[in-house]
């Protein structure tokens, strides 16, 4: 849809440069010969343009976050009523009984199930302007993170393990700077949240560091009064599990208070049998009621938020082209009152009146394009930077890294805009230079 | 001032100019009014206070807070156990509820968050109903007495009243949600709060809901709801000044009897302020991005109008020059005409933003945490023409300048 | 002027240049007849400031059907005619008011056209630049045979017509070249 948008609005400007006959050079030259407009006029677009770049690019960010994260075969379950996993308590006798169901995946006689409880917990990181400031982290606690790690389809980064049965080890003598040297809390970290955490390192930390650009293996972290331990990173590839803390459950939930498990998600042979295996569960199951979704659909749910944030974008970016738009035409209406004696002379010489509106109309498209293009290609800039967001609405939420993505799609949709922003603009002007007759031009 | 009139008549010159140029201003300072209103609003509550404030006590680690009922009462005393140890001015207990008046089918627009609370403090602990003109306090003292008198009374803010189309008077039922699933409640709407930041509260006795807790476990052979045993969300103490803050908030964060689970002790401020960390990101751009892109954009459509005007009109500006006016007033010409563009422009703007957003639609909605509105504050109305004579003043700085230079010898025609 | 030029239509009447009826011809049928039979000229010139002199004459070519060949040889032979082929790739602010108007006459006769319509040509110029000007009309006169109709202050520029009629009191009256 985009890339039709792109192909019209492309072809307007080199349609009208075919069937003009006035040539191109006298509106560039004019351009250049009063440039200083043409500049301040240009920007204008570049500023609206690089404006909305970025923040298209940070809602894709978002949206490729939520849509790539699920396995279209994987059911989810939550408890019946709720529409966030913080806020679902599932029944383990109920889980039991789900989990044996024959359409769940089974691997060496176990079924690939995965019992998970979600808590968000904030930790007290050192303020840069001073103090302490609290930031509240998805901390995802695991039974078996081996089976956990199938069913959810997710490697560990080279160089890294998944923590161990009892989810501890030792803490080696010289860190540790406390009397009794507690246990360090084993945890797998995603991408995304070891950047965070491993943001908050002093200047020294950093000079030692073993990666600088996140945390790593071996590296800690303090959360809820204990030490915790990274011995690996989740190779997430932009999902929202690379916003995540996996830690064994039974020592996660006894720390942060929550004891029943907050989510189930449940492999089956593939998507087709995922979307049977939720109808089943929502509609015929009668031995417990539960919140079944095919996996991916839950995700994509939680992009919701995407949508506001379009709505609120689109607003801006019609706003904001109001300025492009009458910045465009001022410039127009005043060059066209300059060369009022060209406009006569032209239509004197046999030039028709469509020749002269087309003529005027590419000068502002030409002003138009140059400050889009420059426009789209600050805006692109922004590719790759990390925010947080929070994604997903109701209460609820999951807080994300995620990375800003500049597409070809966002690219078009900017020289789309810009070129309708000087056609609208460039449109009044030269239809009145158009109607102005030669010999008052003349004059 | 006779360069007054001279400005006025330069600016009519070109009435499609000027009238372009003000538009664009016009939008523009809407824009960024709309954008530092949410700003201001954010950092006004997440900046500390230093006299009378609140502190808030939650769980210390893990979201939701949910603490036992049996903390609320040494919590309100300032877990004051030794002479000389501080109490809070005042206390107030949250509880928080979630039902539908829907079960079969929630949406948005049926959907009741809550808290459960003394009814009295509402008038005392809440910011913004503390301090309320005489007519809307007295109102809401007459809702709060309701409250008070009816056990199963609840105060719903507009944006309830508005979406479950109901008014003062009639009956509501809650089939409890997600946490609050089997808690079912019924209601009698009572009275509501002033238009504004409370739109979306709704706030009901919390010995109803205490009562019902039990009731539920009475009604399941003595099985308790999973909610019964911490349902206690936060507290908050009033405090008097910062000193006293600190005191309380070591108190009570080194008292034995809150070990399981933990407690902290903040200020509202701060506490807002974490939770506002996740928006950090979009809250910056905002900031850095959004509002100095609109302002750049005046700059430059303010800048241009005005140096095409200087350039049509340097043959005047050189007969002015010949009839002995000096570079600076020529300078003080063009910047004047600049400024009454911008600063009338902006102050269109402000005033109409205003107007409109906060008569008329009632503030923005701009869902970011548990802020739903927000309202644009009377300093905006400074800031329109703020923003617009300052645009106009940076932008027409180069152009008033080259007028400044404008040779009196062009006046004279030039040799063939 | 406008009259003749197809830039106003007559309120009665009819007008007739060379065998064209043009009173009671279409906007677009005026515009190409112009290009191809009129040519103007003006006191204050009338070049497009940002096209060279070379550009500035090819520019009613470009509505002809000719190829970019046969343009660039009408245009400098045109050039060459009116003694500027050393300043066709000059603009206008580098040329003088003399040689600024003869691009001007340049322009008014690469089409061809049968009339030139000339209003006030030398009223910008000093004696000697008006007198260059005057002469290369002349010269356009006899050699090639164009019909110029000119409006004119100048009586020098007067003095050199076949024939003259002024406005008295809104009436045309004849006066007889000395």
């Amino acid at each position: 849809m985009i890339l039709v948008l792109f192909a019209i609005a492309v072809a307007i400007p080199l349609v009208l440069w075919s069937i003009g006959k006035i040539p191109l050079s006298y509106n560039l030259r004019n351009l250049t010969l009063r440039w200083k407009t043409t500049v301040m006029t240009a920007l204008a677009f570049t500023a609206v343009i690089a404006l909305l770049t970025v923040m298209m690019a940070f809602v894709n960010g978002m949206k490729k976050m939520t849509e790539g994260t699920g396995q279209p075969g994987n059911v989810l379950i939550l408890a019946d009523g709720a529409t966030d996993e913080t806020f679902s308590n599932l029944n383990v006798g109920d889980l039991t009984e789900i989990e044996n169901l024959p359409e769940v995946a089974r691997q060496n006689g176990r079924p690939m199930a995965s019992r998970e409880t979600l808590l968000v917990v904030n930790q007290l990181t050192p303020d840069p302007a001073g103090g302490y400031k609290r930031r509240f982290l998805q901390l995802r606690g695991i039974e078996d993170p081996q089976l956990s790690a199938r069913v959810h389809g997710l490697r560990l980064l080279s160089g890294g393990t998944w923590f161990s049965e009892a989810g501890v080890q030792e803490a080696s003598a010289p860190e540790s700077k406390s009397d009794e040297a507690a246990p360090l809390i084993q945890a797998v970290l995603g991408e995304g949240v070891a950047h965070e955490l491993g943001r908050a390192r002093s200047e020294e930390e950093l000079a030692e560091a073993k990666n600088r650009d996140r945390l790593d293996v071996g590296d800690t972290f303090l959360l809820g009064e204990r030490r915790w331990v990274v011995v690996g990173v989740i190779d997430s590839a932009g999902s929202t599990f690379n916003s995540e803390i996996w830690a064994k459950r039974s020592l996660a939930a006894a720390m942060f208070g929550k004891d029943t498990y907050t989510t189930l998600v449940l492999q089956t042979e593939g998507a087709a049998t995922a979307k049977q295996f939720k109808k089943f569960l929502a509609e015929d199951y009668k031995k417990a009621a539960v919140n079944a979704q095919v996996e991916t659909e839950y995700y994509k749910s939680l992009s919701e938020t995407t949508a506001q944030f379009s709505y609120a974008i689109g607003f801006i970016a019609v706003v904001m082209s109001i300025g492009g738009i009458f910045g465009v035409m001022n410039t127009m209406f005043a060059a066209i009152s300059q060369r009022m004696g060209d406009i006569g002379v032209l239509r004197l010489l046999g030039y028709a009146r469509w020749q002269i509106l087309v003529s005027f109309l590419l000068e502002s498209m030409v002003i138009a394009l140059v400050g889009g293009l420059l426009g789209c290609i600050l805006g692109s800039l922004s590719n790759g930077w990390t925010a947080n967001s929070i994604v997903g609405g109701q209460g609820g939420g999951k807080l994300v890294v995620l990375q800003l993505a500049v597409n070809a799609d966002i690219i078009a949709t900017g020289l789309f805009l810009t070129l309708l922003m000087g056609l609208l603009g460039g449109l009044l002007p030269a239809l009145s230079a158009m109607r102005l007759k030669p010999l008052d031009a003349l004059r | 001032m006779k360069y007054l009139k001279l400005i006025f008549r330069n600016v009519g010159r070109n009435r499609l100019r000027s009238l372009l140029t003000v538009l664009v201003t016009v939008v523009l300072v809407f824009v960024v009014t709309l954008v530092w209103s949410v700003l201001w609003l954010l950092d006004q509550v997440t900046t500390e206070k230093s006299q009378n404030f609140s502190a808030m006590v939650t769980e210390r680690w893990a979201i939701p807070s949910r603490l036992p009922f049996s903390y609320a009462d040494p919590l309100s005393r300032g877990a004051a156990h030794k002479p000389g140890d501080i109490q809070p001015l005042d206390s107030m207990t949250w509880q928080f509820y979630g039902g539908t008046l829907d079960a079969k089918n929630f949406t948005r627009e049926n959907i009741i968050f809550g808290i459960a609370c003394e009814p009295e403090k509402l008038a005392t602990m809440m910011d913004g109903l503390n301090d309320l003109p005489a007519e809307q306090e007295s109102q809401l003292h007459e809702d709060i007495a309701q409250l008070k008198a009816n056990r199963q009374g609840v105060n719903l803010g507009h944006n309830h009243l508005d979406a479950t189309n109901k008014r003062i008077g009639e009956r509501l039922k809650l089939t409890g949600i997600g946490n609050f699933k089997g808690l079912d409640l019924e209601f009698e709407i009572v009275g509501t709060f002033p238009a504004g930041r409370y739109d979306t509260l709704a706030a009901f006795n919390r010995d109803y809901y205490n009562n019902e807790l039990d009731a539920y476990a009475a009604r399941n052979n003595g099985r308790k709801h999973p909610l019964a045993e911490r349902s206690l969300n936060l507290m908050v103490l009033k405090v008097p000044d910062r000193a006293a803050f600190t005191r309380l908030a070591s108190q009570i964060e080194s008292s034995p009897e809150f070990s399981n689970p933990a407690i902290k002790c903040e200020t509202m401020a701060s506490g807002i302020s974490s939770m506002l960390e996740s928006f950090r990101d979009l809250i910056w751009g905002m900031r850095w991005l959004l509002a100095p892109a609109c302002l750049v954009t005046i700059l430059l459509v303010i800048a241009n109008a005005i140096s095409i005007s200087v350039r049509e009109r340097r043959l005047e500006l050189a007969v002015l020059k010949v009839l002995g006016f000096r570079p600076y007033q020529l300078l003080i010409l063009v910047l004047g005409e600049s400024l009454l563009l911008g600063s009338v422009a902006g102050l269109i703007s402000a005033g109409l933003t205003y107007g409109i957003i906060n008569w008329g639609l009632g503030g923005i909605s701009f869902p970011i945490g548990f802020f739903d509105r927000f309202m644009i504050p009377t300093a905006a109305l400074w800031w329109g023409p703020a923003i617009g004579g300052l645009a106009s003043l940076l932008g027409s700085f180069l152009p008033a300048w080259s007028a400044r230079g404008v040779k009196a010898a062009n006046v004279f025609s030039k040799v063939a | 002027m406008n009259l003749i030029a197809g830039l106003d239509t007559p309120s009665q009447g009819e007008i007739w240049v060379g065998d064209q009826l043009i009173s009671t011809m279409t906007e677009g049928q005026l515009a190409s007849w112009r290009t191809r039979n009129i040519g103007f000229i003006f006191q204050f010139y009338h070049l497009l400031p940002v096209l060279t002199a070379y550009e500035n004459v090819e520019l009613p070519l470009l509505l002809l059907p000719l190829s970019a060949a046969q343009r660039k040889q009408q245009v400098t032979t045109i050039l060459e005619l009116v003694g500027l082929a050393d300043r066709m790739y000059h603009r206008p602010g580098q040329l003088s008011g003399g040689q600024q108007q003869r691009v001007g006459i340049a322009r008014a006769i690469v089409t061809d056209p049968t009339a030139i319509m000339a209003d006030e040509p030398t009223g910008d110029l000093d004696a000697r630049a008006a007198e260059e000007i005057l002469n290369l009309l002349c010269m356009l006169r006899e050699s090639l045979h164009k019909t110029i109709i000119m409006v004119t202050h100048d009586p020098r520029a007067a003095q050199r017509t076949h024939r003259l009629l002024h406005l008295e009191k809104g009436l045309l009256v004849e006066q007889v070249n000395a």
